[in-house]
């Protein structure tokens, strides 16, 4: 279980593209003209590849193999700062040994490693583990990084981020989720819609106009109180 | 702790799931034995780390840069799949065409009408 740090010499991969850069089948490139930059895609992947080569190359050469700057974008020279290409994530493990491989480098048994399906989205050989957030593991137990709850050196969740213990709690709910739900949206379904109809059939008091005492109060409003009163019927029976 | 009682938010920790205590077979018990050991390793490297008394630089964690980079070189190992391609569309081509389409027939029913003067200007600031 030895991990390295520091500078590494160069990688079979890496060899055996700078053998490429020697011996390569390139595509014959126009100096400057625009259709250089057209590839047609009837070609194989390998092909394209080689052709990407060829025409980072070609980038590199136009800018006199200065490395630092716009031409560097093109460089597959990698520092040999950061790890090395064996421990970063590779490709989807096509035989056994890569699979072992594959699980020495994550620290994982080799029963327990099971990579992501491939399915062309992009996971590579990163493992797939169990979807529990953080909330779920032990909070008594002395972990690396106890706000993380996680021990240095230990595979990472794809969906880390995501499962620490500021956002999504993946622990058991006191009633099963499923009930929760329908009682949640069958409350406010159920509230929407005595509202919706409640707005489509109103139904209020009865109104009618004001009715005053007092002969519609016949010495308030400044009428002759010597004079009688109109009668103002507002019944009727 | 026969008797325990985890809360009522919490699953029950791995060491006090009774099925981690009986009828364990001897291959549970070696693959147990087994993560221990690898967990142990870990363990103390970090901690050689840690307390390493001439330490001046941050401890650095492999784990911590392979996830950083699968997470950010996904192309490296995409594949123009059935799923893919049809999410690539429905998220990235579609959204495209309906917003000009909707955006353009919503500002164009409203040029018409205030070209013909029907238009209704809600929560007009000016009389």
């Amino acid at each position: 279980m030895h991990l390295q740090f520091g500078c590494n010499p160069p990688t079979k991969s890496q060899r055996r593209r700078s053998e490429e850069k020697n011996t390569k089948k390139t595509l014959d490139f126009p100096k400057l003209s625009p259709d250089a930059c057209v590839f047609h895609c009837s070609m194989s992947p390998q092909q394209l590849n080689m052709a990407a080569v060829g025409f980072r190359n070609w980038a590199r050469a136009l800018s006199k193999g200065k490395q630092p700057g716009f031409s560097a974008l093109f460089s597959q020279v990698r520092a040999a700062s950061g790890p090395s290409k064996g421990m970063l994530p590779g490709p989807y493990p096509q035989t056994p040994e890569e699979r072992a491989a594959a699980a020495k480098k994550y620290n994982m048994r080799v029963e327990d490693y099971e990579p992501i399906p491939d399915n062309g989205e992009g996971y590579g050989d990163y493992p797939q583990l169990p979807d529990r957030s953080q909330h779920e593991r032990d909070p008594w137990y002395s972990w690396d990084h106890p706000d993380l709850r996680r021990n240095w050196g230990e595979p990472i969740h794809w969906d880390f981020d995501m499962f620490i213990r500021n956002r999504v709690d993946t622990s058991p709910s006191p009633v099963a989720w499923h009930t929760m739900c329908k009682h949640l949206f069958g409350f406010v379904g159920f509230m929407l819609l005595m509202f919706y109809l409640g707005e489509k059939f109103p139904s209020y008091q009865p109104v009618a106009p004001k009715q005053y005492p007092y002969s519609n109060l016949h010495l308030e409003r400044g009428e002759d109180p010597e004079k009688q009163p109109e009668e103002v019927k507002h019944f009727n029976i | 702790m026969a008797d325990y009682r985890e809360a009522p938010l919490a699953t029950r920790p791995k060491t006090l799931d009774p099925a981690e205590y009986f009828n364990l077979s001897l291959n549970q018990r070696r693959a147990e034995e087994e993560r221990a050991g690898l967990r142990a390793q870990l363990k103390r490297q970090y901690q050689m780390q840690l307390n390493n008394p001439h330490r001046k630089e941050l401890i650095e964690d492999p784990a911590l840069t392979r996830w950083v980079y699968a997470r950010t070189n996904p192309y490296n190992h995409f594949r123009a799949t059935k799923k893919t391609s049809l999410l690539g569309g429905l998220f990235g081509v579609v959204p495209l065409f309906v917003l000009y389409y909707v955006l353009k027939t919503d500002r164009d029913k409203k040029e018409e009408q205030i070209k013909a003067g029907t238009y209704d200007r809600k929560f007009k600031l000016a009389y």
